[in-house]
């Protein structure tokens, strides 16, 4: 009898276990990548350009391509990051580069390389590693370049925009399965990774970005940080006062730039997202007896862009 | 562009994201406001007293004035601006009159 109500109470506990579960949710159990090379396969995008070639060739172009390198600042303000941040902090747990584990690189990967989260801390440290080669002014060209080249590995591409981050709400659209790209349509896809193909309800929206591009402080990590307040600014000052533009309609279509997304780099980005107007006069002002000739410039700006510039 | 707030408390910037937690204050350009500028900008211009009276002697009457909105993503004006937009305009001031 005994053991009867034993079995009845395991298969009640497994029972309420898989009644639990989200269908499609993330396995807990799924391996963690080990290494930068490993990340990197995990979240491999190469395949992509065998028929999206064109849009592969953007996204080379874009920032997005080198999320945590960026232009050797993003490199050297993670660097900074551990050295005057996380190693000045008293209940950091960090002491020396070597200490850095997944979480605490979450300040700057929450955004720069979300998909950190499923590595250990052994690609935390070799990310650390590899940055401070590069800020080293003692390092070698070879060994800056090898760095270069292995941060280069791991980036913001195909899969986490059309794959991880394209579900927000995953508690109303389900969770992003891993076979599946996502995109405008539903449908079969013609790669045997991902030969599913799902309409993502946000791939034309301005949270698909607002989920990296800036809201403020980042509240749910331990210690917050800040960088973008793009999306605030987005929501505050632009929609709420009318603005009808997506963040795509701006910086991928009217730019023509596609997926090789960029801001004021951009010439053309730069020229239409601020009106800039000069008028000029020449008189003579009376300061008593005494005439002063100056000039009077006066100049209008207006933002035409869907949130304030500059950010940062 | 936005002053971030150092960890979200007190009255002092914030530089690094890690430690930058909220806005201190805002000198970005809002959305499709206009924001005014104006400067005054003295002509080159020599002062002396003649016979009792004030003299200006303008050195120059004409003037070219480069008006450049520019962004300092990080550094100093010397190095690492971004030079958004730019406008040259010519100024002059009338010779002789009353």
């Amino acid at each position: 009898m005994k053991v009867l109500r034993s079995t009845a109470l395991l298969a009640l506990l497994f029972l309420s276990s898989t009644a639990l579960a989200s269908p499609g949710a993330p396995s807990g159990e799924a391996k963690k990548a080990t290494s930068i090379d490993e990340l990197a396969k995990k979240y491999d995008s190469t395949g992509c350009k065998q028929c999206h070639e064109q849009i592969y060739n953007e996204w080379e172009q874009s920032i997005h391509s080198r999320s945590i390198f960026g232009t050797g600042r993003t490199a050297a303000t993670i660097q900074t990051t551990v050295s005057v941040g996380l190693m000045g902090w008293k209940y950091s747990g960090v002491k020396k580069p070597e200490d850095v584990q997944v979480k605490h690189l979450m300040i700057c990967a929450k955004c720069h390389l979300p998909q950190l989260a499923e590595a250990t801390d052994a690609v935390a440290k070799e990310i650390v590693k590899n940055v401070y080669i590069y800020t080293d002014p003692k390092a070698s060209d070879d060994a800056r370049d090898k760095a270069v080249a292995q941060l280069s590995k791991v980036n913001i591409n195909c899969l986490i925009c059309h794959q991880r981050n394209a579900i927000t709400h995953k508690w109303v659209d389900g969770f992003p399965e891993k076979d599946t790209v996502y995109g405008s349509k539903d449908g079969e896809h013609m790669d045997a990774a991902h030969p599913k193909m799902k309409k993502s309800q946000i791939m034309d929206e301005s949270i698909l970005c607002g989920q990296c591009h800036g809201l403020g402080p980042n509240l749910e990590l331990e210690n917050p940080s800040q960088c973008a307040t793009l999306y605030a600014s987005y929501n505050m000052a632009y929609r709420a006062e009318g603005g009808q533009e997506k963040c795509q309609e701006c910086h991928m279509i009217k730019s023509k730039l596609g997926h090789n997304m960029q801001s004021y780099r951009d010439p053309g980005m730069a020229k239409a997202a601020v009106d800039f107007k000069v008028e000029a006069l020449g008189y003579q002002w009376r300061d008593g007896a005494k005439m002063v000739p100056q000039a009077l410039v006066k100049v209008e700006m207006i933002n035409r862009a869907g949130h304030g510039i500059p950010d940062g | 562009m936005p002053i971030p707030l150092q960890l979200g408390r007190g009255d002092k910037m914030g530089r690094g994201p890690y430690e930058k937690s909220g806005i201190l204050r805002d000198s970005s350009l809002p959305p499709n406001r206009p924001v005014n500028e104006s400067f005054d900008i003295p002509f080159p211009a020599e002062f002396s007293k003649k016979d009792g009276k004030s003299v200006t002697k303008v050195l120059d009457h004409n003037m070219t004035i480069d008006v450049e909105l520019m962004y300092l993503p990080f550094g100093t004006k010397e190095s690492g601006q971004f030079t958004w937009q730019k406008v040259t305009k010519k100024v002059s001031i009338e010779k002789g009159g009353v």
